[in-house]
Protein backbone atom coordinates (compact mmCIF):
# COMPACT_ATOMS: atom_id res chain seq x y z
CA UNK A 1 0.00 0.00 0.00
CA UNK A 2 1.77 3.27 -1.02
CA UNK A 3 1.46 6.57 1.25
CA UNK A 4 -0.98 7.79 -0.90
CA UNK A 5 -3.23 5.12 -0.37
CA UNK A 6 -3.07 5.48 3.36
CA UNK A 7 -3.25 9.26 3.51
CA UNK A 8 -6.52 8.95 1.54
CA UNK A 9 -7.94 6.01 3.68
CA UNK A 10 -7.39 8.16 6.68
CA UNK A 11 -8.54 11.24 5.16
CA UNK A 12 -11.81 9.93 4.65
CA UNK A 13 -11.64 8.65 7.68
CA UNK A 14 -11.33 11.68 9.05
CA UNK A 15 -14.23 13.33 7.07
CA UNK A 16 -16.19 10.06 8.37
CA UNK A 17 -16.46 11.18 11.55
CA UNK A 18 -16.58 14.56 11.16
CA UNK A 19 -19.86 14.08 9.25
CA UNK A 20 -20.84 10.92 11.46
CA UNK A 21 -20.53 13.33 14.53
CA UNK A 22 -23.71 15.56 13.05
CA UNK A 23 -25.85 13.13 11.84
CA UNK A 24 -25.13 11.47 15.41
CA UNK A 25 -26.98 15.01 16.53
CA UNK A 26 -29.97 14.23 14.33
CA UNK A 27 -30.76 11.04 14.39
CA UNK A 28 -30.56 11.12 18.38
CA UNK A 29 -33.13 14.01 17.98
CA UNK A 30 -35.50 11.75 15.93
CA UNK A 31 -34.48 8.80 18.17
CA UNK A 32 -35.38 10.71 21.67
CA UNK A 33 -39.39 11.35 19.81
CA UNK A 34 -39.15 7.52 18.75
CA UNK A 35 -37.75 6.12 21.78
CA UNK A 36 -40.26 7.85 24.20
CA UNK A 37 -43.58 8.69 22.12
CA UNK A 38 -42.96 5.23 19.78
CA UNK A 39 -44.10 7.64 17.00
CA UNK A 40 -42.32 7.91 13.52
CA UNK A 41 -42.14 11.45 12.54
CA UNK A 42 -41.82 11.62 8.76
CA UNK A 43 -41.75 15.55 9.60
CA UNK A 44 -37.92 15.56 11.30
CA UNK A 45 -36.14 16.52 8.05
CA UNK A 46 -38.23 19.32 7.72
CA UNK A 47 -37.63 20.27 11.29
CA UNK A 48 -34.12 20.59 10.50
CA UNK A 49 -34.59 22.37 7.23
CA UNK A 50 -36.57 25.16 9.44
CA UNK A 51 -33.11 24.72 12.28
CA UNK A 52 -31.24 25.52 9.87
CA UNK A 53 -33.22 29.14 8.14
CA UNK A 54 -33.46 30.16 12.03
CA UNK A 55 -29.75 30.00 12.42
CA UNK A 56 -29.46 31.85 9.33
CA UNK A 57 -31.77 34.24 9.89
CA UNK A 58 -30.49 34.69 13.23
CA UNK A 59 -26.65 35.05 11.75
CA UNK A 60 -27.40 37.55 9.31
CA UNK A 61 -30.92 38.94 8.90
CA UNK A 62 -31.23 39.52 12.64
CA UNK A 63 -27.58 40.88 13.42
CA UNK A 64 -25.72 38.01 15.31
CA UNK A 65 -22.73 38.83 12.76
CA UNK A 66 -22.95 42.45 13.07
CA UNK A 67 -23.23 41.83 16.66
CA UNK A 68 -20.73 38.97 17.77
CA UNK A 69 -18.95 39.04 14.60
CA UNK A 70 -18.53 36.26 12.13
CA UNK A 71 -16.13 34.11 13.69
CA UNK A 72 -18.27 32.81 16.96
CA UNK A 73 -21.67 34.38 15.75
CA UNK A 74 -22.44 31.29 13.89
CA UNK A 75 -22.15 29.25 16.42
CA UNK A 76 -24.07 31.52 18.73
CA UNK A 77 -27.01 31.96 15.79
CA UNK A 78 -26.85 28.02 15.86
CA UNK A 79 -27.00 27.61 19.80
CA UNK A 80 -30.24 29.87 19.80
CA UNK A 81 -31.96 28.35 17.28
CA UNK A 82 -32.04 25.15 19.35
CA UNK A 83 -34.47 26.52 21.82
CA UNK A 84 -36.36 28.56 18.92
CA UNK A 85 -36.97 25.47 17.36
CA UNK A 86 -38.15 23.67 20.96
CA UNK A 87 -40.50 26.08 21.48
CA UNK A 88 -41.91 25.56 17.52
CA UNK A 89 -42.03 21.92 18.15
CA UNK A 90 -43.68 22.31 21.58
CA UNK A 91 -46.30 24.10 19.85
CA UNK A 92 -46.44 21.37 16.84
CA UNK A 93 -47.08 18.88 19.82
CA UNK A 94 -49.59 20.81 21.51
CA UNK A 95 -51.56 22.17 18.44
CA UNK A 96 -51.71 18.41 16.29
CA UNK A 97 -49.31 15.47 17.06
CA UNK A 98 -51.14 15.75 20.76
CA UNK A 99 -54.15 14.54 19.00
CA UNK A 100 -53.38 11.62 17.54
CA UNK A 101 -50.48 9.88 20.38
CA UNK A 102 -50.79 9.35 23.95
CA UNK A 103 -53.41 8.84 26.32
CA UNK A 104 -55.83 9.55 23.43
CA UNK A 105 -54.53 6.80 20.81
CA UNK A 106 -56.75 4.62 23.14
CA UNK A 107 -59.59 5.47 20.95
CA UNK A 108 -58.08 5.35 17.65
CA UNK A 109 -57.53 2.99 15.09
CA UNK A 110 -54.18 0.81 14.80
CA UNK A 111 -53.58 2.83 18.23
CA UNK A 112 -52.91 6.15 15.67
CA UNK A 113 -50.03 4.59 14.01
CA UNK A 114 -52.23 5.95 10.48
CA UNK A 115 -52.97 8.81 11.59
CA UNK A 116 -49.85 9.55 13.11
CA UNK A 117 -48.14 8.89 9.80
CA UNK A 118 -50.53 11.02 7.98
CA UNK A 119 -50.17 13.75 10.35
CA UNK A 120 -46.32 14.19 10.21
CA UNK A 121 -46.19 13.59 6.30
CA UNK A 122 -48.85 15.89 5.69
CA UNK A 123 -46.57 18.50 7.86
CA UNK A 124 -43.62 17.06 5.87
CA UNK A 125 -45.47 18.89 2.74
CA UNK A 126 -46.55 21.99 4.65
CA UNK A 127 -43.31 22.50 5.60
CA UNK A 128 -41.36 22.38 2.76
CA UNK A 129 -44.07 23.82 0.52
CA UNK A 130 -44.73 26.66 2.94
CA UNK A 131 -40.50 26.62 2.77
CA UNK A 132 -40.64 27.07 -0.70
CA UNK A 133 -43.09 30.37 -0.46
CA UNK A 134 -41.75 31.80 2.28
CA UNK A 135 -37.76 31.21 1.58
CA UNK A 136 -37.83 30.66 -2.17
CA UNK A 137 -35.66 27.95 -3.62
CA UNK A 138 -32.05 29.79 -3.15
CA UNK A 139 -29.43 28.40 -1.71
CA UNK A 140 -28.07 29.71 1.17
CA UNK A 141 -25.49 28.66 3.69
CA UNK A 142 -24.40 29.98 7.22
CA UNK A 143 -20.74 30.99 5.65
CA UNK A 144 -17.80 31.14 8.64
CA UNK A 145 -14.44 32.12 7.57
CA UNK A 146 -13.20 29.05 9.46
CA UNK A 147 -14.54 26.92 6.27
CA UNK A 148 -11.61 27.92 4.25
CA UNK A 149 -8.97 27.08 6.06
CA UNK A 150 -7.79 23.87 7.88
CA UNK A 151 -6.01 21.98 10.88
CA UNK A 152 -3.15 20.11 9.50
CA UNK A 153 -2.91 16.35 11.29
CA UNK A 154 0.60 15.42 11.09
CA UNK A 155 2.68 14.88 9.04
CA UNK A 156 2.98 10.98 11.06
CA UNK A 157 5.03 7.99 9.89
CA UNK A 158 8.01 10.18 7.98
CA UNK A 159 7.46 13.31 6.22
CA UNK A 160 4.55 11.44 4.20
CA UNK A 161 1.14 11.27 5.47
CA UNK A 162 -0.54 14.13 6.98
CA UNK A 163 -4.54 14.66 7.41
CA UNK A 164 -6.42 17.50 6.95
CA UNK A 165 -9.37 18.60 8.87
CA UNK A 166 -11.75 21.50 8.07
CA UNK A 167 -12.08 23.87 10.84
CA UNK A 168 -15.52 24.49 10.57
CA UNK A 169 -16.31 20.92 10.30
CA UNK A 170 -14.04 20.43 13.11
CA UNK A 171 -15.82 22.51 15.04
CA UNK A 172 -19.30 21.69 14.29
CA UNK A 173 -18.28 17.91 15.17
CA UNK A 174 -16.98 18.93 18.69
CA UNK A 175 -19.96 21.18 18.95
CA UNK A 176 -22.11 18.50 18.10
CA UNK A 177 -20.80 16.20 20.58
CA UNK A 178 -20.74 18.56 23.63
CA UNK A 179 -24.43 18.64 22.53
CA UNK A 180 -25.00 15.59 23.08
CA UNK A 181 -23.11 14.68 26.34
CA UNK A 182 -25.22 17.79 27.59
CA UNK A 183 -28.28 16.15 26.16
CA UNK A 184 -27.06 12.50 27.86
CA UNK A 185 -26.10 13.65 31.06
CA UNK A 186 -30.04 15.57 31.33
CA UNK A 187 -31.64 12.23 29.98
CA UNK A 188 -29.72 10.33 32.85
CA UNK A 189 -29.91 12.27 36.13
CA UNK A 190 -32.01 14.77 36.36
CA UNK A 191 -35.27 14.38 37.44
CA UNK A 192 -37.42 15.48 33.68
CA UNK A 193 -35.14 12.76 32.16
CA UNK A 194 -35.84 10.04 34.08
CA UNK A 195 -39.10 11.01 34.22
CA UNK A 196 -39.09 10.97 30.42
CA UNK A 197 -37.39 7.60 30.45
CA UNK A 198 -40.12 5.83 32.74
CA UNK A 199 -43.35 7.41 30.21
CA UNK A 200 -41.50 5.21 27.94
CA UNK A 201 -40.90 2.41 29.67
CA UNK A 202 -44.77 1.86 30.96
CA UNK A 203 -47.02 4.90 30.08
CA UNK A 204 -49.61 4.03 32.22
CA UNK A 205 -47.38 3.25 35.35
CA UNK A 206 -45.75 6.73 35.08
CA UNK A 207 -49.26 7.97 35.26
CA UNK A 208 -49.66 6.33 38.35
CA UNK A 209 -46.63 7.94 39.93
CA UNK A 210 -48.21 11.67 38.95
CA UNK A 211 -46.07 12.18 35.77
CA UNK A 212 -48.32 13.81 33.05
CA UNK A 213 -47.11 11.42 30.02
CA UNK A 214 -49.09 13.89 27.64
CA UNK A 215 -46.50 16.66 28.84
CA UNK A 216 -43.71 14.24 29.08
CA UNK A 217 -44.21 13.77 25.04
CA UNK A 218 -44.11 17.41 24.55
CA UNK A 219 -41.08 17.58 25.69
CA UNK A 220 -39.57 14.79 24.52
CA UNK A 221 -40.80 16.12 20.68
CA UNK A 222 -39.81 19.62 21.37
CA UNK A 223 -36.62 18.72 22.73
CA UNK A 224 -35.81 15.95 19.57
CA UNK A 225 -36.83 18.62 17.16
CA UNK A 226 -34.32 21.61 19.19
CA UNK A 227 -31.49 18.66 19.26
CA UNK A 228 -32.24 17.98 15.20
CA UNK A 229 -32.48 22.08 14.46
CA UNK A 230 -29.07 22.71 16.23
CA UNK A 231 -27.37 19.76 13.84
CA UNK A 232 -28.90 21.34 11.28
CA UNK A 233 -27.38 24.76 12.06
CA UNK A 234 -24.26 22.85 12.07
CA UNK A 235 -24.60 21.37 8.70
CA UNK A 236 -25.59 24.56 7.10
CA UNK A 237 -21.98 25.96 8.33
CA UNK A 238 -20.43 23.42 5.62
CA UNK A 239 -23.54 22.57 3.25
CA UNK A 240 -25.97 24.91 1.09
CA UNK A 241 -29.27 23.96 2.20
CA UNK A 242 -32.72 24.98 0.65
CA UNK A 243 -36.44 24.22 1.58
CA UNK A 244 -36.31 20.27 0.38
CA UNK A 245 -33.24 19.49 2.52
CA UNK A 246 -35.22 17.79 4.81
CA UNK A 247 -35.87 15.04 2.40
CA UNK A 248 -32.35 14.35 1.67
CA UNK A 249 -31.47 14.26 5.58
CA UNK A 250 -35.03 12.44 7.09
CA UNK A 251 -33.56 9.17 5.00
CA UNK A 252 -29.79 9.40 6.89
CA UNK A 253 -31.94 10.15 10.29
CA UNK A 254 -34.18 7.01 9.69
CA UNK A 255 -31.03 4.67 8.62
CA UNK A 256 -29.31 5.83 11.75
CA UNK A 257 -32.20 5.26 14.36
CA UNK A 258 -32.84 2.02 12.84
CA UNK A 259 -29.22 0.96 13.08
CA UNK A 260 -28.37 1.93 16.43
CA UNK A 261 -31.46 0.05 17.80
CA UNK A 262 -35.42 1.89 17.90
CA UNK A 263 -35.52 3.50 21.11
CA UNK A 264 -31.88 3.80 22.37
CA UNK A 265 -30.52 7.03 22.27
CA UNK A 266 -26.81 5.94 22.57
CA UNK A 267 -27.56 3.73 20.05
CA UNK A 268 -29.13 6.75 17.49
CA UNK A 269 -25.89 8.53 18.10
CA UNK A 270 -23.55 5.54 17.13
CA UNK A 271 -26.06 4.86 14.29
CA UNK A 272 -25.48 7.99 13.13
CA UNK A 273 -22.09 7.82 13.33
CA UNK A 274 -21.79 4.63 11.02
CA UNK A 275 -23.73 6.15 8.17
CA UNK A 276 -21.03 9.06 8.29
CA UNK A 277 -18.45 7.00 8.14
CA UNK A 278 -20.18 4.38 5.80
CA UNK A 279 -20.98 7.36 3.69
CA UNK A 280 -17.46 8.96 3.26
CA UNK A 281 -15.59 5.85 3.15
CA UNK A 282 -17.58 4.86 0.22
CA UNK A 283 -16.01 7.04 -1.42
CA UNK A 284 -12.71 5.88 -1.82
CA UNK A 285 -13.98 3.10 -4.14
CA UNK A 286 -17.61 3.91 -5.72
CA UNK A 287 -18.32 7.16 -7.24
CA UNK A 288 -20.15 9.97 -5.25
CA UNK A 289 -23.40 9.33 -6.76
CA UNK A 290 -23.50 6.37 -4.66
CA UNK A 291 -23.05 7.47 -1.25
CA UNK A 292 -26.49 6.72 0.04
CA UNK A 293 -26.56 3.28 -1.93
CA UNK A 294 -23.66 2.26 0.05
CA UNK A 295 -25.54 3.40 3.40
CA UNK A 296 -28.36 1.54 2.15
CA UNK A 297 -26.40 -1.74 1.70
CA UNK A 298 -24.82 -1.50 5.27
CA UNK A 299 -28.32 -0.90 6.54
CA UNK A 300 -29.47 -4.06 4.66
CA UNK A 301 -26.94 -6.05 5.72
CA UNK A 302 -27.31 -5.25 9.75
CA UNK A 303 -31.27 -5.33 9.43
CA UNK A 304 -30.24 -9.19 8.10
CA UNK A 305 -27.78 -9.99 10.62
CA UNK A 306 -29.13 -7.64 13.86
CA UNK A 307 -32.68 -6.56 12.97
CA UNK A 308 -32.89 -4.93 16.68
CA UNK A 309 -29.70 -3.05 16.09
CA UNK A 310 -26.60 -1.97 17.71
CA UNK A 311 -27.84 -1.08 21.14
CA UNK A 312 -31.61 -2.55 20.67
CA UNK A 313 -33.58 -4.42 23.64
CA UNK A 314 -35.04 -7.76 21.79
CA UNK A 315 -37.62 -7.85 23.83
CA UNK A 316 -40.31 -5.01 23.03
CA UNK A 317 -41.75 -3.36 26.10
CA UNK A 318 -45.25 -4.72 27.02
CA UNK B 1 -61.05 8.96 52.98
CA UNK B 2 -61.92 6.90 49.62
CA UNK B 3 -65.65 6.73 48.58
CA UNK B 4 -67.19 5.17 45.43
CA UNK B 5 -70.89 5.86 45.01
CA UNK B 6 -73.07 3.72 42.69
CA UNK B 7 -69.81 3.63 40.08
CA UNK B 8 -70.50 2.29 36.63
CA UNK B 9 -67.52 1.52 34.41
CA UNK B 10 -66.23 0.06 31.32
CA UNK B 11 -64.55 -0.81 28.00
CA UNK B 12 -66.31 0.22 24.90
CA UNK B 13 -69.70 -1.09 25.07
CA UNK B 14 -69.21 -3.60 27.93
CA UNK B 15 -70.06 -2.54 31.52
CA UNK B 16 -67.32 -4.12 33.85
CA UNK B 17 -68.13 -2.35 37.07
CA UNK B 18 -71.99 -1.89 37.70
CA UNK B 19 -73.30 0.02 40.59
CA UNK B 20 -70.32 -0.34 42.65
CA UNK B 21 -70.24 1.57 46.23
CA UNK B 22 -67.36 1.08 48.66
CA UNK B 23 -65.43 3.43 50.97
CA UNK B 24 -62.57 3.02 52.92
CA UNK B 25 -61.69 5.07 56.11
CA UNK B 26 -58.09 6.26 57.24
CA UNK B 27 -56.13 3.91 58.71
CA UNK B 28 -58.81 1.33 57.56
CA UNK B 29 -57.57 -2.28 55.76
CA UNK B 30 -59.95 -2.83 53.16
CA UNK B 31 -60.04 -5.92 51.09
CA UNK B 32 -61.44 -6.73 47.71
CA UNK B 33 -61.45 -10.30 47.00
CA UNK B 34 -63.25 -12.25 44.10
CA UNK B 35 -62.61 -14.10 41.25
CA UNK B 36 -61.23 -13.67 37.98
CA UNK B 37 -62.85 -11.14 36.00
CA UNK B 38 -65.06 -9.75 38.51
CA UNK B 39 -63.70 -6.10 37.87
CA UNK B 40 -61.50 -5.86 40.72
CA UNK B 41 -58.29 -4.35 38.56
CA UNK B 42 -61.23 -2.29 36.62
CA UNK B 43 -61.92 -0.41 39.87
CA UNK B 44 -58.55 0.04 40.20
CA UNK B 45 -58.09 1.72 37.23
CA UNK B 46 -61.28 3.79 37.63
CA UNK B 47 -59.60 4.92 41.07
CA UNK B 48 -56.34 5.61 39.56
CA UNK B 49 -58.54 7.58 36.37
CA UNK B 50 -57.26 4.84 33.62
CA UNK B 51 -60.84 4.22 33.32
CA UNK B 52 -63.81 6.73 33.12
CA UNK B 53 -66.68 5.89 35.16
CA UNK B 54 -69.68 6.64 33.28
CA UNK B 55 -71.76 6.74 36.10
CA UNK B 56 -71.75 7.38 39.84
CA UNK B 57 -69.13 9.19 41.85
CA UNK B 58 -65.64 8.83 43.15
CA UNK B 59 -64.51 10.93 45.88
CA UNK B 60 -61.01 11.47 47.76
CA UNK B 61 -61.09 13.21 51.04
CA UNK B 62 -64.06 15.27 49.65
CA UNK B 63 -62.76 15.85 46.54
CA UNK B 64 -64.32 14.84 43.11
CA UNK B 65 -62.08 12.51 41.40
CA UNK B 66 -64.02 13.53 38.24
CA UNK B 67 -61.81 16.97 38.11
CA UNK B 68 -58.75 15.19 39.01
CA UNK B 69 -56.87 14.29 35.77
CA UNK B 70 -54.99 10.53 36.01
CA UNK B 71 -51.91 12.04 36.66
CA UNK B 72 -52.93 14.28 39.51
CA UNK B 73 -54.27 11.54 41.34
CA UNK B 74 -50.54 10.66 42.98
CA UNK B 75 -50.37 13.86 44.15
CA UNK B 76 -53.54 13.56 46.30
CA UNK B 77 -51.95 10.88 48.11
CA UNK B 78 -53.00 7.90 46.48
CA UNK B 79 -50.72 5.64 45.47
CA UNK B 80 -50.89 2.49 42.62
CA UNK B 81 -49.16 -0.55 43.21
CA UNK B 82 -50.63 -2.48 39.36
CA UNK B 83 -51.58 -5.67 38.85
CA UNK B 84 -48.54 -7.52 37.41
CA UNK B 85 -45.86 -4.97 38.89
CA UNK B 86 -45.12 -3.12 36.10
CA UNK B 87 -41.83 -1.84 37.47
CA UNK B 88 -39.84 0.33 34.88
CA UNK B 89 -37.12 -2.08 33.52
CA UNK B 90 -34.83 0.52 31.95
CA UNK B 91 -34.55 2.21 34.89
CA UNK B 92 -32.64 0.85 37.86
CA UNK B 93 -34.11 0.16 41.58
CA UNK B 94 -33.12 3.06 42.86
CA UNK B 95 -34.83 5.19 40.17
CA UNK B 96 -38.22 3.41 39.58
CA UNK B 97 -37.84 4.89 43.68
CA UNK B 98 -36.97 7.75 42.88
CA UNK B 99 -40.08 7.86 40.29
CA UNK B 100 -42.54 6.56 43.00
CA UNK B 101 -41.13 10.03 44.90
CA UNK B 102 -42.19 12.00 41.90
CA UNK B 103 -44.95 13.54 43.83
CA UNK B 104 -44.39 16.85 46.47
CA UNK B 105 -45.22 14.99 49.30
CA UNK B 106 -42.62 11.96 48.08
CA UNK B 107 -39.65 14.74 47.71
CA UNK B 108 -39.88 16.26 50.75
CA UNK B 109 -39.70 12.85 52.68
CA UNK B 110 -37.50 11.20 50.12
CA UNK B 111 -34.89 10.66 52.66
CA UNK B 112 -36.71 9.42 55.46
CA UNK B 113 -39.06 6.89 53.35
CA UNK B 114 -36.12 5.66 51.36
CA UNK B 115 -34.64 4.68 54.63
CA UNK B 116 -37.37 3.21 55.78
CA UNK B 117 -38.32 1.28 52.34
CA UNK B 118 -34.36 0.03 53.08
CA UNK B 119 -35.12 -1.23 55.77
CA UNK B 120 -38.30 -3.42 55.12
CA UNK B 121 -37.15 -4.38 51.93
CA UNK B 122 -33.16 -4.58 52.36
CA UNK B 123 -33.39 -6.67 49.23
CA UNK B 124 -33.76 -3.24 47.24
CA UNK B 125 -30.91 -1.45 48.92
CA UNK B 126 -28.82 -4.19 47.49
CA UNK B 127 -30.09 -3.78 44.05
CA UNK B 128 -30.19 -0.28 43.95
CA UNK B 129 -27.96 0.08 41.45
CA UNK B 130 -29.33 -3.07 39.24
CA UNK B 131 -31.82 -2.40 36.23
CA UNK B 132 -35.55 -3.65 37.30
CA UNK B 133 -36.34 -4.97 34.20
CA UNK B 134 -33.65 -7.70 35.15
CA UNK B 135 -34.94 -8.44 38.80
CA UNK B 136 -36.68 -11.68 39.26
CA UNK B 137 -40.83 -11.49 39.84
CA UNK B 138 -40.35 -11.03 43.72
CA UNK B 139 -38.23 -8.57 43.86
CA UNK B 140 -40.20 -6.98 41.00
CA UNK B 141 -42.58 -7.28 43.42
CA UNK B 142 -41.07 -5.34 46.29
CA UNK B 143 -39.71 -2.74 43.58
CA UNK B 144 -43.41 -1.40 42.90
CA UNK B 145 -44.53 -1.87 46.46
CA UNK B 146 -41.14 0.33 47.51
CA UNK B 147 -42.26 2.85 44.74
CA UNK B 148 -45.55 3.19 45.89
CA UNK B 149 -44.16 3.93 49.44
CA UNK B 150 -41.84 6.34 47.96
CA UNK B 151 -44.59 8.83 47.07
CA UNK B 152 -45.61 9.07 50.96
CA UNK B 153 -49.03 8.14 50.15
CA UNK B 154 -52.27 8.64 52.37
CA UNK B 155 -53.88 5.42 50.59
CA UNK B 156 -51.88 2.89 49.21
CA UNK B 157 -53.77 0.68 46.91
CA UNK B 158 -52.07 -2.92 46.02
CA UNK B 159 -53.46 -4.98 42.80
CA UNK B 160 -52.91 -8.21 43.50
CA UNK B 161 -49.49 -8.67 44.91
CA UNK B 162 -48.72 -12.02 45.23
CA UNK B 163 -49.70 -12.17 41.55
CA UNK B 164 -47.35 -14.93 39.97
CA UNK B 165 -45.26 -15.39 42.69
CA UNK B 166 -44.15 -18.57 44.33
CA UNK B 167 -45.94 -19.51 47.57
CA UNK B 168 -43.17 -18.83 50.21
CA UNK B 169 -42.13 -15.08 48.20
CA UNK B 170 -45.77 -14.59 48.32
CA UNK B 171 -46.31 -15.28 51.93
CA UNK B 172 -43.43 -13.13 52.52
CA UNK B 173 -45.07 -10.00 50.22
CA UNK B 174 -47.87 -10.38 53.36
CA UNK B 175 -45.60 -10.54 55.96
CA UNK B 176 -43.96 -7.23 54.72
CA UNK B 177 -47.18 -5.44 53.84
CA UNK B 178 -48.60 -6.43 57.39
CA UNK B 179 -45.48 -5.10 59.10
CA UNK B 180 -45.58 -1.97 57.16
CA UNK B 181 -49.33 -1.34 58.05
CA UNK B 182 -48.03 -1.87 61.73
CA UNK B 183 -45.34 0.31 61.52
CA UNK B 184 -47.16 3.07 59.88
CA UNK B 185 -50.28 2.67 60.11
CA UNK B 186 -51.28 3.30 56.71
CA UNK B 187 -54.42 3.22 54.90
CA UNK B 188 -54.45 0.36 52.42
CA UNK B 189 -56.80 -0.76 49.98
CA UNK B 190 -56.12 -4.32 48.12
CA UNK B 191 -57.84 -6.66 45.33
CA UNK B 192 -56.37 -9.98 46.13
CA UNK B 193 -57.24 -13.64 44.67
CA UNK B 194 -55.90 -15.18 47.65
CA UNK B 195 -58.23 -14.84 49.87
CA UNK B 196 -58.07 -16.50 52.87
CA UNK B 197 -54.88 -14.28 53.70
CA UNK B 198 -56.63 -10.88 52.43
CA UNK B 199 -59.22 -11.29 54.92
CA UNK B 200 -57.47 -12.24 57.62
CA UNK B 201 -55.26 -9.43 57.44
CA UNK B 202 -57.82 -6.55 56.66
CA UNK B 203 -60.47 -4.96 58.71
CA UNK B 204 -62.90 -4.94 56.50
CA UNK B 205 -63.91 -6.68 52.91
CA UNK B 206 -65.73 -6.44 49.96
CA UNK B 207 -66.63 -9.68 47.63
CA UNK B 208 -66.88 -8.58 44.37
CA UNK B 209 -67.86 -11.02 41.61
CA UNK B 210 -69.00 -10.13 37.95
CA UNK B 211 -68.54 -6.37 38.49
CA UNK B 212 -70.77 -5.83 41.39
CA UNK B 213 -70.27 -6.01 45.58
CA UNK B 214 -72.20 -9.14 46.37
CA UNK B 215 -71.25 -9.17 49.52
CA UNK B 216 -69.44 -6.76 52.55
CA UNK B 217 -68.50 -6.80 55.84
CA UNK B 218 -65.80 -6.63 58.54
CA UNK B 219 -63.54 -9.41 58.87
CA UNK B 220 -65.28 -11.94 61.25
CA UNK B 221 -68.55 -11.29 58.96
CA UNK B 222 -67.32 -12.28 55.90
CA UNK B 223 -65.02 -15.01 57.14
CA UNK B 224 -68.08 -16.65 58.82
CA UNK B 225 -69.85 -15.92 55.36
CA UNK B 226 -71.40 -19.37 54.09
CA UNK B 227 -70.32 -18.15 51.24
CA UNK B 228 -67.15 -17.10 51.33
CA UNK B 229 -66.43 -20.44 53.21
CA UNK B 230 -67.30 -22.20 50.15
CA UNK B 231 -66.69 -20.76 47.45
CA UNK B 232 -63.17 -19.06 48.52
CA UNK B 233 -61.95 -20.93 51.21
CA UNK B 234 -62.84 -24.21 50.47
CA UNK B 235 -64.39 -25.16 53.88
Amino acid sequence: MTAQMIENILQALAAGLLAGAIYGLMCVGLGLIFGVMRVINFAHGDFMMLGMYAAWFLFGALGIQAVAGSLIGPYIAILLAGPLLFLFGYVVHKALISRVTGTRTAQLDGEGHYAQLILTLGIALVLQNGGMIVFGSELHSIRTPLSSSAWELGPVWGDFISIFVNKSRGIAALFSIATIVVLALMIARSRLGKSLRAAADNPEAATYMGIDVDQAHRIAFALGVGITAIAGGLLATNYPFQPYIGLEYVIVMYAGVVLGGMGSIVGAFWGGMTIGLVQQLSTLILPTQLQNAAIFVVFLLIVFLRPQGFFGRVVERT
Amino acid sequence: MLRLENVLAGYSAVPVLRDVSLSVDAGQFVAVVGPNGAGKTSLFKTISGILQPRQGRITFEGVDLASVPPSGRAHLGIAHVPEGRQVFPSLSVLENLEMGAYTAAGQRDWKHNIERIFTWLPVLAERRAQFAGTLSGGEQQMVAIGRGLASSPKLLMLDEPSMGLAPAIADFIFEKLIEIRRDTGLTILLVEQRVAEALESADHGYVLEAGRVVLEGDNTTLRADDRVRQAYLGM
